[in-house]
Parts: C-alpha cells; sequence; structure tokens
C-alpha cells in the first residue's frame, strides 16, 4: 500500500469515527433524536460507502502483499 | 431552540467560534454543572454533514479548554430554556460521576480489520468440515482481537468493545489517562509490527463520546 492509500485509509476511517461519535455516542439529555430521518439516511449511506472502500483497500493490501500480483 | 454541545468543568473561556449555523456560543450554569448551548434556528439542522462537523469542531475545542468534558450527542434540541434546566437537573448526579470518570483522560479509538480468509488451499469436502473451518475461524479471530484489546484495555481507564462491521476483526474504544497516552500507543504501534498482515487503524485523541453516557464501557 503507497502512502498515500494509506493516508487515504486513515482519513477514511478518521471521518466514519468522527460520524459515529458525534451521531451515536455522547451524552443524550433531550431524548431520542429527531434528526429528519432523509438526513440521517444521507448520512449513513455515507458511512456505507465509506466502509466499502475501506475494504477495498484492505483488499488490494491483500493482493499485494499475497505476492504483487495484480488481477 | 437550543442545542448542547457538551457539559463541562473548569472551562477556561468559550471557544472562538460558531456554534451550528455560526450562531455564538453561550454557557449556562445549571445545579453547578455548566453546559455549552447554541440558540438554533430549527429543530432540524439545515446540512447535517455540516452540522456533524461544527458540532465535532466545538466539542474538540471545549477538550483543550476544560478539566473534563462530557460531549452530548447530536440530536434533539431543547425547545426552550427551562426544558434545558430541567434535562440537566434530573441528570445532574449521573452527569457529575460521568466527568469524573472521563476528567484527565482522552479517548483513542482502534480498528482492526482482516481481508477475505484465504480459504482456496483447502476446500472443505462436507458440510461437517466446513461448520469446523468457519468455528476455527471465528475462534482465530477472536484470539486476534483478544490479543489486540487485552493490553489496550490494561492502560486504559476504561474500554467498550463494538461490533462494528462485520469486516472489523476489533472495533473498540479506550478511554486513556493522558499520562499514559505515550504508552498507549506504543502499545499500538508494537501490535501492528506484531500483525503486518492485518489493517490496524488508530483514531484519536477525541473527547470522551463513548465514555459519555450513562455507565458505558465501564468494563
Amino acid at each position: 500500500v503507497s502512502m498515500a492509500e494509506q493516508r487515504a485509509l486513515r482519513h477514511q476511517v478518521t471521518l466514519v469515527e468522527l460520524v459515529d461519535r458525534v451521531l451515536n455516542k455522547g451524552v443524550v439529555l433531550a431524548g431520542d433524536i429527531t434528526l429528519s430521518v432523509a438526513n440521517v439516511d444521507l448520512v449513513y449511506v455515507g458511512l456505507r460507502v465509506v466502509l466499502a472502500s475501506v475494504g477495498t483497500l484492505e483488499q488490494r493490501r491483500e493482493q499485494i502483499s499475497a505476492g504483487g500480483a495484480s488481477r | 431552540v437550543i442545542h448542547l454541545y457538551g457539559v463541562v468543568h473548569e472551562l477556561e473561556e468559550l471557544p472562538a467560534i460558531g456554534g451550528l449555523d455560526d450562531a455564538p456560543l453561550e454557557s449556562r450554569t445549571i445545579d453547578g454543572l455548566e453546559v455549552v448551548v447554541s440558540r438554533v434556528e430549527s429543530e432540524v439542522p439545515n446540512v447535517p454533514e455540516e452540522a456533524v462537523l461544527r458540532h465535532a469542531e466545538v466539542v474538540e475545542e471545549l477538550l483543550a479548554r476544560c478539566a473534563a468534558v462530557l460531549p452530548a450527542q447530536l440530536g434533539r434540541a431543547f425547545a426552550d430554556e427551562a426544558e434545558l434546566v430541567q434535562a440537566v437537573s434530573g441528570k445532574a448526579a449521573e452527569l457529575e460521576r460521568g466527568l469524573t470518570r472521563v476528567r484527565g483522560c482522552v479517548e483513542f479509538g482502534l480498528r482492526v480489520l482482516s481481508g477475505e480468509p484465504s480459504d482456496s488451499a483447502q476446500r472443505p469436502e462436507s458440510g461437517r468440515d466446513y461448520m469446523q473451518l468457519k468455528l476455527a475461524e471465528a475462534a482465530q479471530r477472536d484470539r486476534v482481537a483478544d490479543e489486540f484489546h487485552e493490553p489496550l484495555s490494561r492502560v486504559s481507564r476504561a474500554s467498550a468493545r463494538f461490533g462494528g462491521a462485520s469486516a472489523d476483526l476489533l472495533a473498540a474504544a479506550y478511554l486513556v489517562p493522558e499520562g499514559k497516552v505515550a504508552a498507549f500507543r506504543d502499545q499500538v504501534a508494537r501490535l501492528e509490527r506484531a500483525h503486518p498482515e492485518l489493517g490496524v487503524v488508530c483514531t484519536g485523541p477525541w473527547p470522551p463520546y463513548t465514555f459519555a453516557g450513562q455507565g458505558e464501557g465501564s468494563e
């Protein structure tokens, strides 16, 4: 994995961790979330895309370390 | 309506940035607890991603300026001052305990990712073999996850493991005293070197979002 890819991976995971913390963790004093369903979905769709691309990066890393052969 | 960023101990000064929708930050003292809030026009922030980032930025600024912060979840706003006061008073004791728990600590996130299992070498011949292979794989994954989690928990005041995405061997958060941050990072670096086959991503230091809730992660 190149330095640039490693940085991209770190950046993506950091973003996932940030959104997860702000929306799902933290102390709740006002009761249930009422961010509109559409908006919350948007964020979660974004998260899945990010997670999927993290997986892709990792698979490529596996392939490279398994003998440098690319498909 | 009123948006809450967090509950703090010994805040030196309000961060010099705007809150959601660029509204000025304000602080209130309720039952001896200081809270940082801003007024927002509407219940739902206009741009969620932007609101998420701004909320996170404010909380991070608070972390740098106080002795302890309990980050609030970005969610429902308070209708008015009375509702805010009631909510904080009603949980004052719990919030005090939370502030004591996280005082002097920061949070780190850890994700350990494995690639696809390389099962091409030995194709299972029967359903039973297949089950055994899967069980062995699961046990191996658990072992590796523990190998990461145990030493990191030892240098932490509290820790929490999450279900995480299916590709994750381990998704966890650690509440680390500031004096042990270097030791924590050393452990992560050591584990990363010991497992070059895995993707190890450590994020932080974060404000203690994961350990702000009631009794959460107090393993």
